[in-house]
């Protein structure tokens, strides 16, 4: 909690006739996050030379390409595989060599035979398409080939045209285009092309058919329906197929890939003639029992050591550490940046005022129950993807948050509920005689005070993240009293204001004592900014350039929970005028047509009205709660960068050792 | 003359429209600057973001960094329509 999971180095040492045991118990753990060796000529790396594959590497590899090529075909998927029971490894690999051959040999020839098919259908096309013009050309087509002394030339042409010599010629309207045949003497075939150019003719070759064009295209088109049944025929034995062997080729599909993932890790270790080592990272907490275990699978043949690890300096691989509640807010981190080692990790606070700062802006019970069935009907769509499941535990959360604020705000669709609001009523009572507007300043101030909080949090954290990351020393004490000095410069600004105007839900100090004739909190305030400016300066004298955008506009920034919370209910409360007006005043008071119309378009400008909204609370709620987040809090203290932790092993869903 | 024919009833109605004005102003003219600056960033942002996913995070940060100023014009419209 606040803080990533502590790791551990540890250096794996052992004969090169270990390896096997050793990486099969690293796979099985799925905890050893590797550190890629990289050979160089510095002291202590002599004689280390990156290693080489294990010796069944290539065959597996290549078994995996087969494995993948029927799945692709086949259209097997791990995702809507059925999972049964753990299907054994041993097991597996023995029906691999048995049923594989068979399989693949099954589903090539089909696949074969469905390629014949589908290129028998292309040519049908083909001569479809070249006979098409033709069809409305009542004559063999064998009689315009095969003469010495003439030629026959077809085309479409705009109109009619009379050849220039004697031919005989075939015009008809009926084709698109028209289309136009002559048989002409050889000799004139020159001629009779110029000529029939320039009235815009455009040939067509004459196909090689025998019988007429009609006939002919039938005839093409029931022998392409046959092929597209064959091709339907073969679709279904090869979903057949699939619905039989599925199961069986992902669990193959799994094996092969942790095989494979094996036997190319010695790539990532770094190896001597007779020995290999290996470096890389585990959780602090389970270093023993990793210990323990690879020394009773190699029989104490392994020397496994604990390195010493300078945090500040090595890259550490980072896993997050938090209670089950926060974990789905994990998702939000990764989008921004994980943790560096050593440093605050704010996820817990974010699990907590992202819904918050969502539902005071969402702030509405049927909004919020309607974005509670859609995190939980999305998710048959995500299903194994883990950020996906992620976010719609956010939205979850962040749609009951919403709707908890709609009981405080009393608000249903825009709606007033029956009872008075908790909080802050935002009702705009839109063509209500004498109807109160939103109390829109308290939200305001109240957000304001939000921002003045969240703010100095941040800067707390700031100063919390110097003590633990930095030595003690005069650079540390410079830095915290800068940050020390932003928090101060804007509580004195903030003094200064309270003791020039009284402002509702906030101290009111205009009449406090004096001193020399000055109020005290005033001065007090002055004294706060200058000393604030002082710390804040030493540390950088350009950044006091940023004092008005820092403290003015961050804190204000917090006021769009009010305004674009505002703006949501306007528009419910805008809709829910116009189509109720419109469905009592021309709609109920005079039922004939026009009156049904009126409900009818009334009705359709509620739903529509209010799906826009639904869509746009969560386009504002999401986007502006998490943009305080990134922009506003962690800018204060959050580095981020911290590298992903990736364990070396697979979680297996079909088959097991 | 307009001036001669106002009454009070007339001058508060007026004052109460101009104020609706100034709001939609506030709102809208700040909408557009918002606009305006997010026009560059977006469209880089979404350069970087098809170049390298991991900028994602990165980018929507950029991106609403101007949303600040039309949120300013939101808070002063609602605080001409409320005081």
């Amino acid at each position: 909690m606040f803080k990533v999971q502590r790791m551990s180095k540890l250096l794996i040492a052992a004969s090169k006739d270990q390896l096997d045991p050793i990486v099969r118990e690293l796979y099985r753990y799925n905890i050893f996050h590797i550190e890629d060796f990289v050979e160089q000529d510095a002291e202590g790396y002599e004689g280390f030379r990156i290693g080489k594959p294990m010796p069944n590497a290539s065959k597996t590899s290549g078994d995996l390409l087969r494995i993948r090529s029927i799945e692709n075909i086949l259209g097997a998927n791990a995702d809507n595989a059925d999972r049964g029971t753990l299907q054994k490894a041993d097991a597996l690999h023995k029906s691999i060599g048995d049923s594989l051959p068979e399989i693949e040999k099954e589903v090539n020839s089909l696949v074969a035979k469905r390629n014949d098919l589908e290129s028998k259908v292309r040519d049908c096309d083909q001569k479809l398409a070249d006979l098409e013009a033709f069809r409305a050309f009542p004559f063999d087509l064998s009689l315009l080939s095969g003469y010495e002394g003439f030629a026959a030339i077809a085309g479409h042409i705009p109109a009619d045209v009379e050849l220039p010599f004697d031919c005989e010629k075939f015009f008809t309207k009926e084709s698109e285009g028209n289309l136009l045949v002559a048989v002409i003497p050889r000799s004139k075939v020159g001629e009779a092309e110029t000529f029939l150019s320039e009235k815009g003719f455009v040939s067509v070759a004459i196909p090689k058919e025998t019988g007429e064009a009609k006939a002919r295209i039938e005839g093409y088109t029931h022998e392409k329906n046959s092929l597209s049944d064959e091709i339907a025929k073969i679709n279904e034995q090869i979903a057949q197929l699939n619905a039989k062997h599925a199961s069986f080729i992902v669990a193959c599909d799994e094996l092969l890939t942790a095989d494979v993932e094996r036997a190319e890790v010695p790539l990532r270790f770094a190896t001597t003639e007779q020995t290999f080592v290996a470096e890389g990272w585990v959780p602090s907490d389970k270093v023993q029992s990793l210990t323990a275990d690879l020394e009773r699978v190699t029989g104490g043949k392994v020397s496994v050591t604990e390195e010493e690890v300078d945090y500040e300096k090595e890259s550490v691989p980072i896993e997050y550490d938090n209670p089950d509640f926060s974990k789905p807010t994990e998702a939000l981190m990764d989008i921004y940046s994980r943790p560096q080692y050593n440093e605050f990790d704010p996820t817990l606070l974010v699990s907590i005022v992202f819904p918050l700062f969502f539902g005071f802006i969402l702030g509405d019970i049927a909004y919020g129950l309607v974005l509670l069935l859609l995190s939980i009907g999305l998710r048959g769509m995500v299903k194994d993807s883990i950020a996906g499941n992620q976010l719609l535990d956010v939205l979850r959360n962040a749609s009951l948050t919403s709707i908890f604020f709609g009981v405080l705000y009393s608000e249903f669709l825009g709606f007033a509920c029956p009872w008075e609001p908790f909080i802050m009523s935002r009702h705009f009572s839109i063509g209500v005689e004498g109807g109160h507007g939103p109390e829109a300043i308290i939200l305001l101030i109240v957000t304001a005070w939000i921002g003045i909080l969240h703010v100095t949090l941040g800067r707390i954290l700031h100063i919390r993240n110097l003590y633990v990351q930095l030595p003690k020393g005069e650079h540390r004490s410079k830095l915290v009293f800068a940050q020390f000095g932003w928090i101060i410069v804007m509580w004195g600004v903030l003094l200064l204001i309270w003791t020039i105007a009284a402002i509702p839900l906030m101290p009111d100090l205009t009449a406090a004592p004096q001193v020399a004739n000055f109020n005290a909190f005033l001065v007090l305030g002055a004294l706060m900014i200058v000393i604030g400016i002082i710390g804040i300066g030493r540390e950088s004298a350009l950044e006091l350039m940023e004092l008005p955008t820092n403290i003015v506009s961050h804190v204000l920034s917090y006021t769009r929970l009010a305004a674009v919370g505002l703006s949501s209910v306007a528009i419910a409360a805008v809709v829910n005028y116009i189509s109720i007006k419109m469905m009592i005043e021309p709609g109920m008071a005079d039922l004939n047509v026009v009156g049904i119309v009126m409900i009818v378009a009334g009705l359709v400008i509620f739903l529509l009205g209010h799906v826009l909204n639904t869509a746009l609370g969560l386009l504002g709620g999401g986007l502006h709660s998490i943009r305080l987040h990134y922009v506003e809090f962690f800018t204060k203290f959050y580095q981020g960068g911290g590298k992903k932790y990736m364990p070396f092993g697979k979680i297996r869903k079909f088959t097991e050792e | 003359m307009a001036v001669e024919t106002m009454t009070i009833e007339v001058a508060q109605a007026s004052a109460v429209g101009f104020k609706a004005i100034g709001a939609g102003l506030a709102v809208g003219l700040a909408g557009m600057g918002t606009g305006l600056a997010q026009l560059g960033i977006g469209g880089a942002a979404v350069g970087a973001t098809a170049e390298n996913k991991e900028m994602f995070g990165l980018a929507l940060l950029f991106t609403v960094i101007p949303e600040t100023v039309v949120i300013f014009g939101l808070v002063v419209a609602l605080l001409l329509l409320f005081t």
